[in-house]
């Protein structure tokens, strides 16, 4: 409808041109924009009450006339509303899309009851309880969870949650940070991978200045630690970290820690730290069973603004093992829709991801993929693989990890080595940044899609 | 058209009304102002579409009439005239200005080309006393954006209040909220609006012996428009929704430190020279009697200035914008104030001292150490 709205206006005002001079062309037609045509009245869209003086002065008849002219109506008038943006105003160019540190857009233009949480550093403020998708397999995490988000610091303390790749331990500590947050904003909560936790360790010792790392953690009134399994064997972390913990289970401050498997089973890891860990409610998430996967597929779509049929979420749910290629599998079919500009029907589903497993198994290779990227961006994949971290190289770097985790079902360990033997939390901070692109409809889903076309030919 | 003016009165009105002219256009009228000759008033118009003036002066008028003619060449022609008076006179399709000694020819453009600015005023909303109103749009109109990807933030919140209104603009890094008083009480009915900033901005360089300014507001064109003496401004609303801005300002704070306006205002300016090139970053440390400003540049070298304080609560550190520092301390007039802060990561909220109807709120920036 927008593109025939779109279309109608450039032959309407193409129309006009002849008849009026290039200044009146450029500043009152070109801007403005055909908004709706309803029963009669056709709505015009510009910047500024002043340009709607001079249309309905000059140009109304001759765009009524012509506007019947190409919709075939009869009587149709027209109706000039301010709303269009400044022509020549001044709008910086940048990728945040609007984001700014107090507000995010969606807080204010669109659900201005949801809170804003934009500001919590480092957490994902649309990672909350209420889109987390619970079914038997989730269960008690989820409860237990919420609960700590509801009294923090006086139930399950330490709150450790294990489980493999993909199955929402982050979402959860997010959604705890983010409703504790929501709460009680004043809360100094802190969010960190413990990657992150080791190198400030390290920097903090290796500028002699560990107090002031120190102050910052033993401050913490929620201290939400993710994938705490790699502490493993590094000795002054651990340590650290054993202070940090008992210093704010003393003055009861909540600590939740997420792992890959319970804490005992964490090799090279202090007696005293181990059984600190288990010291409160160790809860684990297993693998998403056919519901729970179902479950999430409607409840992805949705985000993604589209309505995914039962029937195709049942195909995609037996398709998918993990998670993480669930959504691989969704984004798929809803380029595929985009593109095609078809409904989401189960026959397309099964078109497209059956097309996706024979080209997995068949033919793609990570390189492919890598080859792919290299070519659409114009570098090489030596840049890729390396360490260099300037822009264009990043941003092909993390639609690479993106890809190979999505398409090729890789996991992140494994994209991790294939690209120079980078961490597997950088890979997932890489994926976790397109998805967040593509979420938001930016220019990263026609790179993507058309990095796509160029691996599958 | 025929007409005779003081020169020295057009120099005093011309300033303003260069403000509107379009600095180029497509649209060559545009690049005119309008001159419009009654009975004993010469009335001139500007607009660039976006914001509109209309400036009345005192004329004796012989022949009514109106005309465009080029904005700039008049400007500059008016300002370089000593004598009292000229003529203006129209001639066919020129527009002959004379004093006793100089002739001038400027070529026109009817005035049927001309946009019209406003239909009719539409309903006044508020009478604001020219100073006070001018001084709290000043201490809050430097938050709002520049930046008009979001309509909204490229604006200024007006909303009526029991007293008067509150004057909200922000530009999603730091946030100005000021309730303005007006005399009486605010019996108008009155929407919440969003008026772009850029009107205020001429707004206070808008000068005139009223000491009075009457607003009106009118739904149906969206305008607003600003009326004190003789001059008039128009704009535009802005239709978009406000982001709730209630929700980020705290309502507690661990720290609570007062200072010295110029003080404060001098160390930043300090500070600012380092922190030129390491992204304009000025840490402010609290401790029990004073504020340490520091900052550093890795290759340049560093400084740091203290600015004598009271404290109450913890000793505290946040780093902020240095840009931004100076533009609250230079936003305000009032020398005692307040500074009230949670962690380096929360929002830190400026206050004046003994008047709570202002507040200043910026982000800090996250900085290692």
């Amino acid at each position: 409808m927008n593109r025939d709205l779109n279309s109608v206006w450039e032959k309407v005002i193409e129309d006009i041109r002849p008849t009026v001079s290039e200044g009146h062309y450029g500043t009152l037609l070109k801007p403005a924009v055909l908004s709706s045509i309803e029963k009669g009245v056709a709505t015009v869209k510009t910047s500024s009450p002043i340009i709607i003086n001079m249309l309905r002065e000059r140009l109304v008849k001759d765009i009524e006339k012509k506007l019947e002219k190409y919709t075939g109506e009869a009587d149709i008038s027209v109706v000039f509303v301010p709303g269009a943006p400044m022509v020549g105003a001044k709008v910086k160019k940048r990728n945040d899309d609007g984001k700014t540190p107090l507000f995010t857009p969606e807080s204010d233009e669109k659900k201005l009851s949801s809170p804003t949480i934009g500001h919590l550093p480092r957490v994902r403020a649309d990672y909350t309880f209420s889109n987390f998708a619970v079914s038997g397999s989730n269960q008690l995490a989820f409860v237990s969870s919420s609960t700590v988000a509801k009294n923090p610091g006086t139930s399950y303390n330490p709150l450790f949650i294990y489980g493999p790749v993909g199955v929402g331990k982050t979402h959860l500590m997010h959604a705890i940070a983010n409703e504790v947050y929501i709460k009680n904003p004043d809360r100094k909560i802190i969010y960190l991978t413990s990657e992150e936790f080791t190198n400030e360790v390290v920097e903090a010792i290796r500028n002699n200045d560990t107090a002031r790392m120190k102050r910052r953690f033993r401050s913490a009134s929620l201290l939400l630690i993710d994938d705490i399994q790699f502490v493993e064997g590094k000795e002054k972390v651990q340590e650290e970290l054993f202070h940090t913990f008992n210093i704010l289970i003393d003055k009861s401050a909540q600590i939740v820690l997420s792992s890959d498997r319970p804490p005992q089973e964490i090799k090279k890891l202090e007696k005293r730290l181990s059984s600190r860990f288990a010291g409160g409610l160790a809860v684990d998430i297993q693998a998403p069973d056919f519901e729970l996967k179902t479950a999430i597929l409607l409840i992805k779509a949705k985000k993604f603004g589209h309505e995914l049929p039962i029937e195709v979420a049942k195909f995609l749910a037996e398709k998918a093992e993990d998670t993480r290629s669930l959504e691989g599998f969704l984004l798929r079919i809803i380029t595929e829709a985009t593109t095609t500009n078809s409904p989401i029907t189960l026959e397309m589903a099964e078109r497209a991801i059956g097309g996706m497993f024979e080209e997995k198994r068949e033919h793609l290779h990570a390189e492919d993929i890598i080859k792919s990227v290299c070519e659409f961006y114009r570098i090489k994949s030596t840049q890729l693989k390396g360490a260099k971290r300037d822009a264009s190289f990043v941003k092909a770097r993390h639609i690479t990890m993106f890809l190979l985790n999505k398409d090729l079902g890789l996991t992140l360990k494994d994209v991790g080595g294939i690209l120079g033997g980078r961490d597997h939390t950088t890979v997932m901070h890489g994926v976790d940044k397109i998805e967040n692109m593509v979420d938001n409809k930016t220019d990263y889903f026609g790179d993507i899609v058309g990095i796509r076309k160029l691996f599958r030919g | 058209m025929k007409t005779k003016i003081s020169i020295k009165k057009l120099q005093e009105k011309l300033p303003f009304i260069n403000r509107a002219v379009s600095p180029k256009s497509q649209l060559p009228v545009l690049l005119n102002i309008l001159l419009e000759a009654k009975k004993n008033n010469l009335r001139i118009a500007s607009t660039d579409l976006e914001i509109g003036i209309e400036v009345d002066i005192d004329a004796a008028t012989e022949e009514e009439g109106s005309v465009t003619i080029p904005a700039r060449t008049f400007i500059d022609l008016i300002g370089s005239l000593s004598e009292e008076e000229i003529v203006l006179e129209e001639d066919r399709e020129t527009l002959i200005i004379k004093t006793k000694k100089t002739k001038s020819v400027l070529q026109t453009i009817k005035s049927e080309e001309f946009p019209k600015l406003y239909k009719n005023k539409g309903n006044k909303i508020a009478t604001l006393d020219a100073v006070l109103i001018k001084k709290d749009f000043s201490s809050i109109i430097f938050a709002s954006s520049m930046d008009t990807t979001r309509p909204a933030l490229s604006g200024v919140l007006i909303k009526k209040e029991e007293e008067g209104f509150l004057l909200v603009a922000t530009d999603g890094y730091r946030l100005s909220l000021k309730h303005h008083k007006i005399k009486g009480s605010n019996e108008e009915e009155t929407e919440n609006i969003i008026v772009p900033s850029r009107v205020f901005r001429e707004l206070l360089v808008l000068k005139e012996d009223s000491e009075e300014i009457n607003v009106y507001t009118s739904k149906e064109s969206s305008q607003i428009i600003f009326e004190q003496g003789k001059t008039i401004l128009i704009g535009r609303l802005i239709e978009a929704i406000y982001p709730d801005y209630k929700k980020i300002i705290p309502t507690d704070f661990s720290s609570k430190i007062e200072f010295d306006r110029e003080e404060m205002q001098r160390a930043v300016k300090i500070c600012s020279i380092f922190a030129r090139d390491s992204a304009n970053i000025i840490k402010m440390s609290l401790s029990k009697d004073k504020i340490i400003i520091s900052s550093h540049t890795p290759q340049t070298g560093e400084n740091s200035v203290e600015v004598d304080a009271k404290l109450s609560g913890e000793e505290n550190e946040i780093a902020f914008n240095a840009r931004y520092l100076q533009d609250i301390l230079g936003g305000v007039e009032e020398e005692d104030m307040i500074f009230e802060m949670t962690g380096p990561l929360n929002p830190g909220v400026f206050k004046i001292k003994d008047d709570n109807s202002y507040l200043h709120l910026i982000m800090p920036v996250r900085v290692q150490n």
